[in-house]
């Protein structure tokens, strides 16, 4: 494919998956992969590699926001991340050991039932519920709890964290993902934080959206050094990506969070669907 | 609704504030050298890199101004913004002597340090 019409397709998808990436908490690489290898038709491990720079610029382009308007909970993020490093870096050596095919599965039902439990689970603007919640001591220790202003009614909310434990052994698998399959892992870490730690949807999108670029800088320097990471692609997924970031935070701090949960639930579907029937398709290059 | 918005700001420490500019000036920074690329790249079409780049090359290339040498740049600081942002949660926690959460950014760096490595090795 001619190599400008190739940077200008790829500028316009890079835009989308920024504006998608910010607005959901997600990198951005679980729509830009099959749109590079499926239609622009580039190498797995190069699609991979531009990818995973695409989900640092989606994390980093949208994270000053995000911290500005102090919806992003730094030491959830940081305590889960330690989790997801550690499960990035694991990820990457057991690779050589798992069947994909069934990795595509498990994948795949993990994020449909995610997308189940989002689409039904009842959400207000006013998610008060959370605040009469007790802490574990855990979370008391860690002081995960953290409070957080809703552009969307201009109202202050605090709240508490609930199963630490279960969402630092959800990171590290997450992180393993991560490592297998290049994805930011956006897409486990906001149905994990908001549904298993009752975060709240936007902090839960923001410390996600933080912690994305984290786990992906681990893995971005083992390509960036292995040889395929191809400047030309990565820049104008940057390039296109940053745009896309501008437009999706303003449309987040403004969103009603049930919105933001709906879209997120149609796409983890969508995803789950997609993982489910891959293996079942083996000509088709994911 | 401004007094109030205002009092959540004024508890963010200087931690979030400091981290939110150093991302700010980064991410710029890094988008300007690929605009710069790409637009020297469009004067000299041979000049855009398809062929990825190491290390090595970079100081290179960058010394003849080429659009290889901008985009490789621009991309590298890309990938180091958030390893200079847990660097920087570090000083901040050190700072606020948070021991607890020196202790869990130490933890989260060095893994980004180990990744770093191992892709080296």
């Amino acid at each position: 494919m001619d190599l400008v019409l190739t940077l200008l397709a790829l500028a316009v998808a890079a835009f989308l998956a920024g504006l998608a990436g910010s607005y959901l908490g997600i990198g951005g690489g679980i729509l830009l992969i099959p749109f590079m290898t499926l239609v622009l038709q580039l190498d797995i491990k190069v699609a991979v590699a531009a990818s995973l720079v695409g989900v640092i610029a989606t994390s980093s382009g949208a994270a000053s926001v995000y911290v500005r308007d102090h919806l992003t909970n730094l030491r959830l993020g940081m305590f889960l991340e330690v989790a997801t490093t550690l499960g990035a870096i694991s990820g990457a050596f057991i690779a050589l050991l798992i069947n994909r095919s069934d990795l595509f599965v498990v994948f795949g039902a993990v994020v449909i039932y995610a997308a189940v439990y989002m689409a039904r689970s009842q959400g207000t603007a006013k998610e008060r519920a959370y605040r009469e919640m007790k802490q574990s001591p855990l979370a008391e220790r860690l002081e995960l709890g953290d409070k957080y202003f809703d552009k969307e009614d201009k109202g202050v909310y605090r709240y508490k964290v609930a199963r630490p434990g279960a969402g630092f052994a959800i990171s590290a698998v997450a992180g393993g993902i991560s490592g297998l399959l290049g994805v930011g892992g956006g897409i486990i870490k906001v149905p994990m934080m908001h549904v298993v730690m009752r975060v709240p949807m936007k902090p839960a999108v923001a410390t996600s959206n933080f912690m994305i670029g984290v786990t992906a800088a681990a893995s971005a320097f083992i390509y960036y050094s292995r040889g395929v990471l191809d400047p030309s692609l990565a820049g104008v997924i940057v390039l296109g990506v940053f745009t896309g970031t501008r437009v999706g935070t303003r449309m987040m701090v403004k969103a009603k969070s049930g919105k933001i949960r709906l879209v997120f639930a149609i796409l983890l579907a969508a995803v789950g669907v997609f993982m489910i029937l891959r293996p079942l398709f083996p000509g088709v290059n994911f | 609704m401004e007094a109030l918005r205002r009092a959540v700001a004024r508890e963010v420490e200087g931690l979030n504030r400091l981290i939110y500019h150093v991302l700010r000036g980064g991410v710029l920074l890094a988008v300007v050298f690929i605009a710069t690329g790409f637009a020297l790249g469009a004067l000299n079409p041979a000049g855009l890199p398809s062929a990825p780049l190491n290390l090595s090359q970079l100081g290179q290339e960058l010394a003849t101004l080429s659009p290889a040498g901008f985009l490789g740049l621009g991309v590298l600081l890309m990938i180091l913004t958030p390893v200079s942002r847990v660097f920087l949660s570090v000083l901040a926690y050190v700072d606020e002597r948070d021991r607890l959460y020196v202790l869990i950014t130490v933890v989260v760096f060095a893994n980004l340090l180990v990744g770093m490595l191992l892709g080296l090795g």
